[in-house]
């Protein structure tokens, strides 16, 4: 039951483990019941290692952390052990384990921009993290917070001491927050989804950091993330979550090479590769995680599993020892090699069939979109209250390109660099942009009222948030009907037309009268990508379509615009900062930086062959799910 | 007091389960529709508010006592009684008791309670209305519109509404009716920037957006979108604009300003017990007291409604 | 900064000039001061009315406009706000009165601010426990208990009180008792008459500070620069002490700052029923006696002490919080 590689019994270096947790549980009530969060984890970590804990929203994998921090609510309960240097810390005082937390063990938290107080200085925050634990003059402990500051790579520390929160960008606030968290030297350092807040060369650039952290003071890590890339690039050891359990551990080449439980199989195979061109249709994991409620004594995966058996119902398999350093809990793990069972794939790889348009080439298809010095400016504003304009902002700033029938353009970029706002300027009928935008061979500034809404049938959006993109009160079929009724289609249609509709996105039409609020979010993108079809537009803005789902989920929904493109000849204006998505579903795409494309092209070419020096940085910076690639 | 763990799982559910995105989501079962669930769930969080529970219990015997109290007795609230002046309760089929020009307080407390509530629920209602489509309105459409609405709002709070309210409440001779008008057209601004600050976050909710892009017109996607959608909202505010505007009614009727003879309501019940606190003191304490289980059961049915329907308010969308 | 700060005190001297206009208007529309003379019995004749009318600028016979100049001309040229019908002097009334209401409300703020942002705090980190229904219960009860209600109520318990003790321990009417030397004697005089009309007050006013303290500090508990802090290694009880109590007083100093105006218009159905002259009971005067100047003087009054909290307010919000500091 022990991340093998550390075994005691079979390891031959003579280092104890820093941390070791066994059978850990943590539950909370809830309304509904008993929610048993985490079921049973048990690892050892040495001095010096990295140990990554993946698993998507859910697994445990959160709560696991906090628990080990002592920072989980009152009403949690928790059971098993912890130990830190051979020390219990289940079932410390709160006085003690404060003296554990920023001393023994610290942490790094997902949202940088909220993880510091905003009304104290960075510096009096480093200096209070010293003072807790030493007794230090304040001068001392601010010289060393200068020191600290400088050693994460913050220019001008002495002076940036002064300067609050809000006067650092996400990045440079997270490389604060490795600050504070190796002020005392800590044994252990747990990074909760250090980077997921921050755009991919930032990334890059504050897991260096922790890297260099790490050396410095000689900590073990646990890195907690759900991004296969990053445990890819971090990690010596990896447990796989789900459903509040380990499911698999391995030393990390042997579990990127030779994943023995299904569900990590399926983890892989769900993740876009940036560094392929092949087109291959990825695997999407069928189905939702479990709800945490009263589960039946079976194994989590079986609902989802393509491989189960009768015999995996019958009991929940416990991690078996594969190798001294690789267990998993499957009971067919035994059979499966390479992410084969039977000389067959465990996944098997769905169909996507190519549509009449794809053998045409580009030039001979019509163009849907064509967009001409596009420019989106804003008034700079400045004061607090009663706000003044001080210079004017050019968030687009002469864009020009264009989008051919049954073609996905992408445009990426990273957050600030104005791509949402190009797709904005566009839904808006460039209302109060500059340039030209023209649909179908419409000028969207020409028309204007009945005309202006008739356009928008052609024209239809796809959000990033599956759950604020649907009116809670609405039941499915209203949501998905509302956009034919806004574009007076005969109410006798309509009905048919919803059912449909619900069956191209692959949702049960028998579910037309439920509320959004009871499906997963794959399925509420799913229902999003109805309504939007509704109007059966030509053109499709995607905005950031799958960045709020699991991978396992966000394979399908990718599948799913891959295939609606091919049968339906759609054409895709598509924004992402997730390049491996991009790659995978763009037939051009542009780079986007400061408001100006800086490369436009075919996607394989610049991925491949990138010109300028921003996309070479970007896409070099990208994370790849191979520990062989990214070493 | 209400049991001791409820809150408790009222806390994890929202601040564990809703804040930690690795928690498990909250289970719904997908063979119920939701809607008819989530008003259960509220019901039933509703319920375990023993404090609201009673809320409702006394006004609602408040209410039923303004309807059926002038069929409990013998004498009307005008009637006057010229033999029994300024007597202690119980005597002669004077329940209550009477004033000193011989009027019987237990007719008169139906009538004003009937008065002051039938003010408070009209005047309510309305400005609710009218804060919900000015603010969502304003909050939507933006720009010019906005700003007007706006600065209109902000004036008319720098204007001394209670001081104009009073000068043509007073001018208007006590007419309940007038002073309804009145209550209303200076009642709705505060709640109108309340509803605007919320609509604003729901203005930038995606499918707020997405009906903006199918080209629904600002009316519809108000209507349709937003003000379902601050529903909760609307609902506390309603009940919370009851027991103010109750407190406003009678503090004007109080001061002389309301509703005036012949006609009589709370207020003017007070005012006058207050002037034979000593000689009667009935005649004071018979309806302070029922004024104040008025509102303070009111506002505890607006505490419970608030816990019920809105336990955490960052989640208020999801209510 | 300066100009910025210019610009909003001109947008508001703007605002109480239309507020103070609007009133006049509707003063002259709804309050009809020829009525208080018609009442005379003897009755008078109409030409001597109108002469005693015109003495006040308040003759009704005269176009309206032209009373509006003369009124406004006055202020602005003598700072003078008129008479009343009896020929009592805006100006004097207000500069008095005033001075009786912040005798009356300055210790009720004071009280209901510290007793509401203490129990706050308190019941925050008790959230759900006895201690916070308890303390949530009792506040929901006095925030909402009518004012003539409370007032009557704390008169009641204060004569009892004299009674048993057999000596008058508190003053249930006015100010100050008439006829008291030297200054001790003048000091316990005045807080005899103070403590019943503060006792109302602050019983009411305290719970909206209690309210707004406890949800403000509870949506900061939970805040991640909280857990952060504890992640440092500061127990509980210290994050909540210094990380969430210092960001959630930002949004309770600027109400407090919105309620000092308050201290001056005063209270008019407490000062109405303990009998104290200041400008709450001057506010009924005026609207019953049909005192146009001195209604449209206590409006002006009130818009300028708005205006004062709301700039007050932001200072206050520029001074707390780093993140809206103009640079």
């Amino acid at each position: 039951m022990t991340t093998a590689s550390q075994n005691p019994r079979v390891d031959d270096t003579d280092t104890s483990p820093v941390l070791s947790v066994r059978d850990l549980t943590v539950s909370f009530p809830s309304e509904a019941g008993r929610v048993d969060a985490v079921r049973g984890v048990s690892f050892d970590l040495r001095p010096g290692r990295t140990l990554g804990i993946v698993g998507e929203s859910g697994s445990g994998k959160s709560v696991t952390s906090l628990a080990i921090m002592g920072l989980l609510t009152k009403s949690a309960r928790v059971s098993g052990s912890i130990t830190l240097d051979g020390r219990e810390l289940v079932g410390l005082t709160e006085g003690q384990l404060s003296r554990v937390r920023g001393n023994e063990i610290a942490m790094i938290f997902q949202d940088p921009l909220s993880s510091l107080t905003p009304v104290f200085t960075v510096g009096d925050q480093l200096v209070e993290a010293i003072q807790i634990h030493r007794q230090v003059s304040r001068q001392a402990a601010w010289d060393r917070g200068i020191e600290l500051l400088g050693l994460v790579g913050i220019p001008n520390p002495a002076v940036r001491m002064k300067s609050f929160p809000h006067e650092f960008s996400g990045g440079m606030r997270q490389r604060v927050m490795i600050a504070i968290a190796i002020a005392n030297d800590p044994k252990l350092i747990i990074a909760d989804e250090p980077t997921t807040a921050l755009d991919v060369t930032i990334q890059a650039q504050v897991l260096d950091l922790l890297k260099t952290a790490q050396q410095e003071t000689g900590a073990a890590v646990i890195m907690i993330t759900h991004d296969m890339g990053v445990v890819a690039g971090t990690a010596d050891d990896v447990l796989v979550m789900y459903a509040g359990k380990p499911v698999e551990t391995a030393a990390v080449g042997e579990l990127f090479n030779n994943p023995k439980m299904p569900y990590t199989i399926g983890l892989l195979g769900a993740i876009p590769r940036p560094d392929a061109a092949a087109k291959d249709p990825l695997v999407p994991i069928e189905g939702n995680p479990p709800i945490l409620i009263n589960l039946p004594d079976a194994c989590p995966f079986v609902a989802r599993c393509p491989i189960s058996v009768p015999e995996c119902s019958a009991t929940e398999p416990g991690l078996v020892e594969i190798s001294s350093s690789h267990s998993a809990a499957c009971i067919r793990s035994g059979e499966i090699h390479q992410g084969q069972i039977e000389e067959r794939p465990v996944f098997p790889v769905p169909e996507i069939a190519e549509g009449r348009i794809a053998g045409i080439p580009r030039e001979q298809r019509s163009t849907v979109l064509d967009v001409t010095d596009l420019t989106r400016e804003f008034p700079l504003m400045k004061g607090s209250v009663l706000k003044r304009r001080v210079g004017t902002v050019y968030a687009v700033n002469g864009l020009t390109f264009d989008i051919a029938e049954g073609e996905t353009f992408a445009i990426v970029g990273e957050s600030g660099s104005g791509k949402t706002t190009t797709l904005l300027a566009i839904m808006d009928l460039a209302k109060e942009a500059g340039g030209t935008v023209v649909l179908n061979g419409t000028d969207l500034r020409s028309v204007k009222g009945r005309s202006a809404r008739d356009l928008r049938r052609d024209l239809q959006i796809v959000f990033q948030d599956p759950m604020g993109a649907l009116d809670p009160r609405f039941t499915v079929a209203e949501i998905i009907a509302e956009p034919m009724r806004a574009f007076s289609i005969p109410r006798s249609e309509i009905e048919d037309r919803v059912s449909e509709l619900m069956e191209t996105v692959g949702l049960d039409p028998a579910h037309a009268e439920r509320f959004p609020g009871a499906f997963s979010g794959g399925q509420r993108q799913r229902i999003g990508i109805a309504r939007a079809l509704a109007s059966k537009p030509k053109l499709l803005v995607l905005d950031e379509p799958v960045s709020a789902l699991d991978v396992s989920i966000q394979a399908g929904v990718i599948n799913l615009l891959d295939r609606l493109k091919h049968e339906l000849g759609l054409s895709y204006l598509f924004v992402a900062h997730d390049l491996s998505v991009v790659r995978h579903l763009a037939d051009r795409v542009a780079v986007m930086y400061l408001g100006k494309f800086v490369e436009v092209g075919d996607v394989d070419e610049i991925f491949d062959h990138p010109t300028h020096p921003y996309t070479e940085a970007l896409i070099s910076a990208i994370p790849v799910p191979d520990p062989a690639v990214e070493r | 007091m209400t049991e001791p763990n409820t809150p408790e799982t009222v806390e994890v559910l929202t601040e564990d389960l809703l804040a930690d995105p690795a928690a498990p989501e909250v289970p719904s079962n997908p063979r119920k529709s939701t809607s008819s669930s989530k008003s259960k769930l509220y019901i039933k969080r509703f319920l375990r508010n023993y404090s609201a529970v009673v809320g409702v219990v006394i006004f609602l015997l408040i209410a039923l006592f303004s309807v059926f109290g002038q069929y409990l007795t013998p004498y009307g609230y005008e009637e006057v009684d010229f033999f029994n002046l300024q007597v202690p309760p119980g005597t002669e089929g004077h329940i209550f008791g009477t004033n000193g020009v011989g009027n019987d307080l237990f007719a008169g407390l139906a009538h004003g309670i009937q008065r002051s509530l039938v003010i408070g629920l009209a005047v309510s209602l309305v400005t609710t209305l009218i804060a919900a489509v000015v603010g969502s309105i304003a909050a939507y459409v933006g720009g010019i519109v906005e700003r007007i609405i706006l600065e209109v709002i902000h004036f008319l709070l720098v204007v001394p509404s209670f001081l104009i309210l009073a000068m043509v409440s007073n001018s208007v001779g006590g007419d309940w009716r007038m002073l309804i008008v009145v209550l209303i057209i200076f009642g709705w601004m505060f709640y109108a920037r309340v509803v605007w600050t919320t609509a604003l976050s729901i203005r930038e909710r995606e499918f707020v957006s997405a009906a903006r892009y199918m080209g629904l017109g600002p009316f519809t996607v108000v209507w349709r979108h937003i003000i379902p959608n601050i529903g909760s909202l609307l609902t506390i505010h309603f009940t919370l604009g009851v027991v103010s505007t109750i407190q406003g009614e009678t503090g004007l009727s109080f001061l002389g300003f309301g509703v005036k003879q012949p006609d009589l309501s709370l207020g003017t019940l007070i005012s006058d017990g207050m002037g034979t606190l000593y000689s009667a003191p009935w005649m004071f304490w018979i309806p302070a007291i029922t004024l104040t289980l008025l509102t303070v059961s009111m506002a505890f049915i607006a505490d419970g409604l608030r816990d019920a329907l809105d336990p955490n308010s960052t989640a208020g969308g999801h209510a | 900064m300066i100009k910025y700060v210019l610009r909003r005190i001109a947008g508001w001297c703007f605002m109480i000039f239309l507020a103070t206009n609007l009133t006049y208007f509707l003063a002259n529309a709804f309050l009809k001061p020829r009525v208080n003379f018609q009442l005379r019995r003897p009755p008078l004749p109409d030409d001597q009315i109108d002469r005693l009318l015109d003495e006040h600028n308040l003759n009704d016979k005269i176009p309206i406009i032209e009373r509006w100049w003369t009124w406004l001309t006055d202020i602005v040229t003598r700072w003078d706000w008129g008479t009343s019908v009896d020929g009592l002097v805006v100006n004097t009334e207000i500069a008095n009165r005033m001075w009786v209401s912040a005798q009356l409300v300055l210790g009720a703020t004071i009280l209901s601010t510290v007793i509401g942002i203490a129990l706050g705090v308190y019941t925050a980190a008790r959230q759900y426990k006895w201690q916070d229904r308890i303390a949530q219960q009792t506040s929901v009860v006095t925030l909402n208990i009518p004012a003539p209600v409370m007032a009557a109520a704390v008169v009641a318990i204060a004569i009892a009180i004299n009674e048993k003790v057999g000596s008058r321990i508190f003053f249930v009417a006015g100010a100050q008792s008439i006829g008291v030397q030297g200054f001790w004697p003048k000091l316990v005089d005045s807080l005899q008459h103070l403590v019943l009309p503060t006792v109302a007050l602050t019983v009411i006013g305290y719970a909206g500070f209690h309210f707004l303290q406890r949800s403000l500090l509870l949506d900061n508990i939970n805040a991640d620069y909280v857990r952060t802090a504890r992640a440092k290694g500061l127990p509980l009880s210290k994050a909540i002490r210094k990380h969430a109590l210092r960001t959630s007083i930002i949004p309770v100093a600027t109400t407090v700052a919105f309620q000092i105006p308050g201290i001056f218009t005063g209270a008019v159905i407490t000062e109405t029923i303990f009998a104290w002259e200041g400008i709450g009971r001057y506010f009924t005067t005026t609207i019953a006696k049909n005192d146009v100047h001195g209604a449209v003087a206590i409006a002006a009054f009130s818009a300028l002490l708005t205006a004062i909290g709301a700039i007050l307010s932001d200072v206050l919000i520029a001074a707390l919080d780093p993140r809206v500091r103009v640079s």
